[in-house]
C-alpha cells in the first residue's frame, strides 16, 4: 500500500482554501509545465433537425454537422480537404464505434464518417467499423488511423462514458482498468498505441444520457435530445466538454447540484496524471456552431 | 463457466415462461463474474463487489410493446442480495420480496439470496403491469427468505433516515456512497461487514459507518490505521473537528469499528457513538 493516501480530509482542506477545489474529485494539481501547454480545440455543433425521432439520427443532417465541425476544427473550408488532413489514402482506418444497445453510435454516424474517409482516398476494403471485436478484427489489428466515435452518457462505474473510455475494447481484460472508478483508464491509450493513431474523437451529444439507473444503467427518461456533436483530436478535451454539458443537464433536471453517482475523475486524471489531453476548461478552445437553444455551456 | 442442467434450472424456474403476452425472445443466458461485462457493461463491477455467483437473463418480447429484460442474480448469500439492493436507493417500495423499489420502467427487489431486476425498454401502462406480474411470480416461487446482515441490527434507529442504509464489504462501494479515502484504509474485505447509514440533525444529515471485523485484533488494526491516515492531528484523542467545522470520531467496541463523520457537534458525535450497541 502506498505511503500517502488521499482522503476526504484532503478534500475538506482544499475546499477550505478554494471553495470549488474538490468538485471534480481528484484534488490533484496541474503542474507548472501543464499550465504552459497549448490549448486543445473542441468543436461543438448542434442542429435542431439532427434527429428524425427519439434517438434516431437524420443521416443528411449528421453528414452536414460532421462536415462543418471537422472543417472548423482544422481551419479548412472543404470537408474532403479537411479529412485528407486526418487520413491518407494508404491508411488502414478503424472506426471505433459503440454498440451499447440503448445508445449506440448508430449506422447514420458510422456511415457519414466512412463516406468522408473514402472521399479522402482510403479504399473501402481498408476501412473497418467495430466495437467489441476490435481485438480480433484484421482491420483494427493493422489500423494506422482510428476514428473514435461514441455517444456520451453517464456510467455507473466511471462517471461518464466518453471518448477516453471508448477505447477500452482494445484491452484483453477491460476489468483490469476498473479500479478506483476507472481513474487510470487513460493509460490504455499509451499501452495499446492509441494516442498517435487516433486521429479524431467524435463524442455524440445527439441523445446524451445524464443519469444511470438499474443494472443496465439506462432509462429513456434520463436521455434528452440535445442534438449535438463534439469533435476534437483530444479525447480528454472532448470528454471534458461533454461532461460539463451532462452536469449542467443534471442541475437543470434535478433542480440542485446532484453529483454523479461516481465522480468522473478519470477525465481530469487523464490530464493531470497521464498527460493524455486537456480537461481544464480554461485551456480548451471551444468553438460552438449551429443551434444555440438550451446549449447548457 | 459451465453449469449443470440442475443449476440452470434452479434459476430458470424462478421466471415465468409467459406473462401478459410477453414471451422469451431468445435463448436464456447465464453470466458469471468473468463474463458479466458482456451483458451489463461497467456496472458489472457492482455485482462483482458483492460477490455475485451467477446471473440468469431472460429477454421477453411482445408485439407492439417494449422488450423486457429480467435478470436474476444469485448473490450467494442473503446479505449480499440485500447489499446490492441497497446500492441503488432510487425508487418507491412496491411491496415485493424482502425489499423492493420501482420507478418507471425499472423494478427491483431482493429475497433470500437473490436480487431480481426487471427492466422495460419503454415505460407503458402494459409494460409496468408486466413487470409487476413477473415480480409477483418470482416472489411466489421463491418460498424462503434470508436473514439481514448482522451489522445492520447494530445501527441505532433514532433519527435514522429511512431507506438510506447501505451494506457492503468493499471499499469502492463505501466510496460510492461516501468517499473516505482512495485506498482501502479500513481494511474492508469479504471477511468484514460494513454498514453506512445517514442520520438527521436539524436541517442537515451526517453518516455513521460501522464495520464488523472477524476478530478484535483486526478491528484495532483498522482503527489505528484510520486514526493515523484520516486524523493524524487528533493526538491521543479519537475525535476531531475537521476543516469544515464538523466532527469526526472513531471508536472500537470489541470487534466493531464505529466511525461518525461530519457530526454537527462534539456532543452529537459522542452521543451517536454511544447509541451503537452490540447485540
Amino acid at each position: 500500500m502506498k505511503g500517502k493516501f488521499f482522503t476526504r480530509r484532503d478534500f475538506l482542506k482544499a475546499a477550505a482554501v478554494t471553495p470549488l477545489a474538490g468538485v471534480l474529485g481528484s484534488g490533484l494539481k496541474v503542474t507548472a509545465a501543464d499550465e504552459t501547454a497549448n490549448k486543445s480545440r473542441v468543436v461543438l455543433i448542434r442542429d435542431e433537425n439532427a434527429l428524425v425521432s427519439f434517438k434516431k439520427p437524420n443521416p443528411e443532417v449528421i453528414q452536414q454537422m460532421l462536415d462543418q465541425a471537422v472543417t472548423a476544427l482544422l481551419d479548412v473550408s472543404d470537408p474532403v480537404a479537411a479529412w485528407k488532413k486526418l487520413v491518407k489514402p494508404e491508411d488502414i482506418v478503424g472506426i471505433k464505434s459503440n454498440v451499447w444497445r440503448y445508445l449506440p453510435t448508430t449506422e447514420e454516424v458510422e456511415g457519414a464518417l466512412k463516406k468522408r474517409i473514402m472521399d479522402a482516398g482510403v479504399a473501402e476494403k481498408n476501412i473497418g467499423i467495430d466495437d467489441r471485436g476490435v481485438r480480433r478484427n484484421p482491420i483494427f489489428q493493422k489500423a494506422t488511423a482510428i476514428i473514435n466515435a461514441r455517444p456520451a452518457r453517464t456510467h455507473h462505474w466511471s462517471g461518464i462514458g466518453g471518448c477516453i473510455k471508448n477505447q477500452i475494447m482494445f484491452v484483453p481484460r477491460p476489468a483490469d482498468y476498473h479500479g478506483d472508478s476507472c481513474a487510470d483508464m487513460a493509460t490504455l491509450w499509451k499501452e495499446f498505441n492509441l494516442v498517435e493513431r487516433t486521429k479524431l474523437n467524435v463524442l455524440l451529444m445527439l441523445s446524451p444520457q445524464f443519469h444511470s439507473v438499474g443494472p443496465h444503467g439506462y432509462a429513456d427518461r434520463y436521455v434528452w435530445q440535445y442534438k449535438g456533436i463534439i469533435v476534437s483530436p483530444d479525447p480528454v478535451a472532448a470528454d471534458s466538454v461533454g461532461l460539463r454539458i451532462i452536469l449542467a443537464k443534471r442541475l437543470e433536471h434535478f433542480g440542485k447540484d446532484e453529483p454523479l453517482e461516481t465522480p468522473a475523475k478519470h477525465v481530469q486524471i487523464a490530464e493531470t496524471r497521464h498527460g493524455l489531453g486537456i480537461s481544464d476548461p480554461s485551456r480548451i478552445e471551444l468553438i460552438q456552431l449551429g443551434w444555440k437553444e438550451d446549449i447548457l455551456i | 463457466m459451465c453449469y449443470s442442467n440442475e443449476e440452470r434450472d434452479e434459476l430458470a424456474v424462478l421466471l415465468p415462461e409467459e406473462v401478459n403476452g410477453w414471451r422469451p425472445a431468445e435463448d436464456d443466458r447465464i453470466f458469471d463474474p468473468e463474463t458479466i461485462f458482456d451483458y451489463i457493461d461497467g456496472a458489472g463491477e457492482v455485482y462483482r463487489a458483492f460477490g455475485f455467483r451467477r446471473l440468469f437473463a431472460r429477454h421477453f418480447a411482445k408485439s407492439g410493446q417494449p422488450d423486457i429484460y429480467a435478470d436474476v442474480f444469485d448473490m450467494g448469500t442473503s446479505a449480499n442480495a440485500f447489499g446490492v439492493f441497497t446500492h441503488d436507493p432510487e425508487g418507491k417500495d412496491v411491496g415485493i420480496g424482502q425489499g423492493s423499489k420501482g420507478q418507471g420502467s425499472l423494478l427491483s427487489f431482493w429475497k433470500d439470496r437473490y436480487f431480481i431486476s426487471l427492466f422495460a425498454e419503454e415505460e407503458t401502462e402494459e409494460s409496468k403491469q408486466a413487470l409487476m406480474a413477473i415480480a409477483h411470480e418470482v416472489d411466489r416461487t421463491l418460498e424462503r427468505t434470508g436473514p439481514l446482515p448482522l451489522i445492520v441490527s447494530y445501527l441505532p434507529d433514532e433519527n435514522r433516515i429511512e431507506g438510506r442504509i447501505h451494506y457492503f464489504f468493499n471499499h469502492l462501494i463505501l466510496n460510492f456512497h461516501y468517499f473516505v479515502a482512495d485506498e482501502n484504509i479500513l481494511f474492508l474485505d469479504e471477511n468484514t461487514q460494513g454498514a453506512l447509514a445517514f442520520y438527521r440533525w436539524a436541517d442537515s444529515t451526517y453518516p455513521l459507518l460501522l464495520i464488523l471485523y472477524p476478530d478484535v485484533a483486526k478491528t484495532s488494526e483498522a482503527h489505528d490505521n484510520f486514526i493515523q491516515t484520516y486524523m493524524p492531528d487528533a493526538g491521543a484523542s479519537d475525535l476531531i473537528q475537521t476543516e469544515n467545522g464538523k466532527w469526526t470520531a472513531a471508536r472500537v467496541k470489541k470487534n466493531l469499528l464505529i466511525i461518525v463523520f461530519d457530526a454537527p457537534s462534539r456532543e452529537e458525535a459522542e452521543k451517536k457513538l454511544g447509541e451503537v450497541r452490540l447485540k
